[in-house]
């Protein structure tokens, strides 16, 4: 790691002017964007600005002159230069400029040739592409839907949820992102979906899960309840001598996948009376369930 | 990616008055409607040169205009020799430009 005095020029004793004066001084030979396609003064660019944002610090510039921190971690993280987004822009972006070399053009070279060639290319160059987000209700994002988005502009966009569509998840309209600004197609909206949580559904991978409050007699003595779906209610079959954290499978009730569905997983909850109730007071009390009933048998220190 | 105005003026920290400024200057074109602007990774490059040009290299509200267009042209110029470049070395995407030229 190099000496940040050094690489601004400066001695020790520099004043904070003396610093920026430096800094902007070099600033202006080596900025990246001054200087497209030059590695050597992108890198020294980078060693400077962090070589200043080191030196024009009084706190960090007393404490790397005690010793206390070396220069290194001051180069600035990678940092993304308009050069950068211009090298990779499409033809016809709203910065292009080449009114320049028309004066090329009226020759009848290869190089001109190339400029109406990339003049057409701009012309016909699509609109960009638009980016939305849209929130999706859980049950539509598992089930599929039909939305009608309303954007910014006034305009309306109709977008199809297709069944069993992720968080995060994008879509691609064709032709409805921006028009072009020549003769070309209009880009594509981008349509980012967020899936609102549900209540009681959760969701991994193709798999439902949720908890299901049950009665302590539902639990105990078995029985037939209701379940919620994705698709609707279905009527389960709750073994006898279910427990809290009891699980059954719903094959085939899960989100729709290729080839098929995932499942829905149910987690007991036996559930007692919110109220306080006498008669199950009265029995638990006259009740003794044996020595083989001990549910925290294996928590012992 | 897509930055709404409000991230916008947060990352390139500038406020709204300076960025009206940019954008009737045309240093800025965001897409989408003007009440409604949509602003790219580039134009956010574009906003963080331009802050680094008036902050850190000294040049002032009249410099900015004359610097960015010689920057875009720069930047059109080198696209053209890449692409130049690039039909040097395909050899048969180049322009048969022998018979078009008609010498009188």
């Amino acid at each position: 790691m190099k000496d940040p005095y050094e690489i601004l020029g400066i001695p020790r004793t520099a004043s904070p002017e003396d610093v920026q004066k430096a800094y902007r001084r070099l600033a202006k030979k080596l900025h990246p964007d001054l200087n497209p396609g030059n590695k050597d003064s992108e890198e020294r660019f980078k060693e400077v600005s962090g070589a200043n944002d080191l030196l024009s610090d009084p706190d960090k510039r007393q404490r790397f002159d005690n010793g206390e921190i070396d220069a290194s971690g001051t180069e600035r993280p990678h940092q993304r230069y308009y050069k950068d987004y211009a090298a990779e822009a499409a033809a016809g972006h709203p910065y292009e400029n080449r009114s320049g070399y028309s004066d090329f053009a009226e020759t009848d070279d290869i190089f001109a040739e190339l400029l109406r060639r990339q003049e057409q290319q701009a012309r016909r160059a699509p609109g960009s592409e638009l980016h939305y987000g849209l929130s999706v209700e859980f049950l539509d994002a598992v089930n599929g839907a039909a939305k009608r988005v309303t954007l910014p502009d006034g305009g309306t966009l109709d977008v199809t949820i297709p069944p069993g569509i992720e968080n995060g998840q994008i879509l691609r309209l064709r032709g409805k992102g921006a028009p072009s600004r020549g003769e070309g197609k209009a880009g594509d909206a981008l349509v980012e979906v967020s899936i609102i949580p549900h209540r009681f559904f959760s969701r991994h991978g193709d798999d439902i899960h949720i908890e299901l409050p049950v009665t302590l007699a539902e639990a105990a003595l078995g029985g037939r309840i209701k379940v919620p779906t994705p698709t609707g209610p279905v009527l389960v079959t709750v073994p006898k001598g279910s427990n809290t954290g009891s699980t059954l499978r719903l094959k085939g009730k899960g989100v729709p996948r290729r080839g098929g569905h995932g499942d829905e997983f149910v987690k007991l909850k036996v559930m007692l009376p919110a109220e306080p109730n006498p008669e199950l007071e009265a029995f638990l009390s006259k009740w003794t369930p044996g020595t083989s009933y001990d549910p925290r048998g294996d928590m012992q220190p | 990616m897509n930055i709404t105005k409000l991230e916008f003026l947060d990352q390139a920290q500038i406020n709204g008055e300076t960025l009206e400024v940019w954008i009737r200057e045309e240093w800025l074109v965001p897409s989408g409607p003007a009440t409604e602007p949509i602003f790219s990774e580039a134009d956010l490059a574009r906003a963080k040169l331009i802050r680094d040009l008036r902050q850190d290299l000294g040049v002032n509200d009249e410099g900015v205009g004359p610097i960015l267009s010689l920057v875009d042209q720069l930047h059109s110029l080198r696209k053209i020799l890449a692409d130049l470049l690039q039909s040097m070395r395909d050899q048969s995407a180049l322009p048969d430009v022998g018979a078009s030229k008609n010498l009188e």
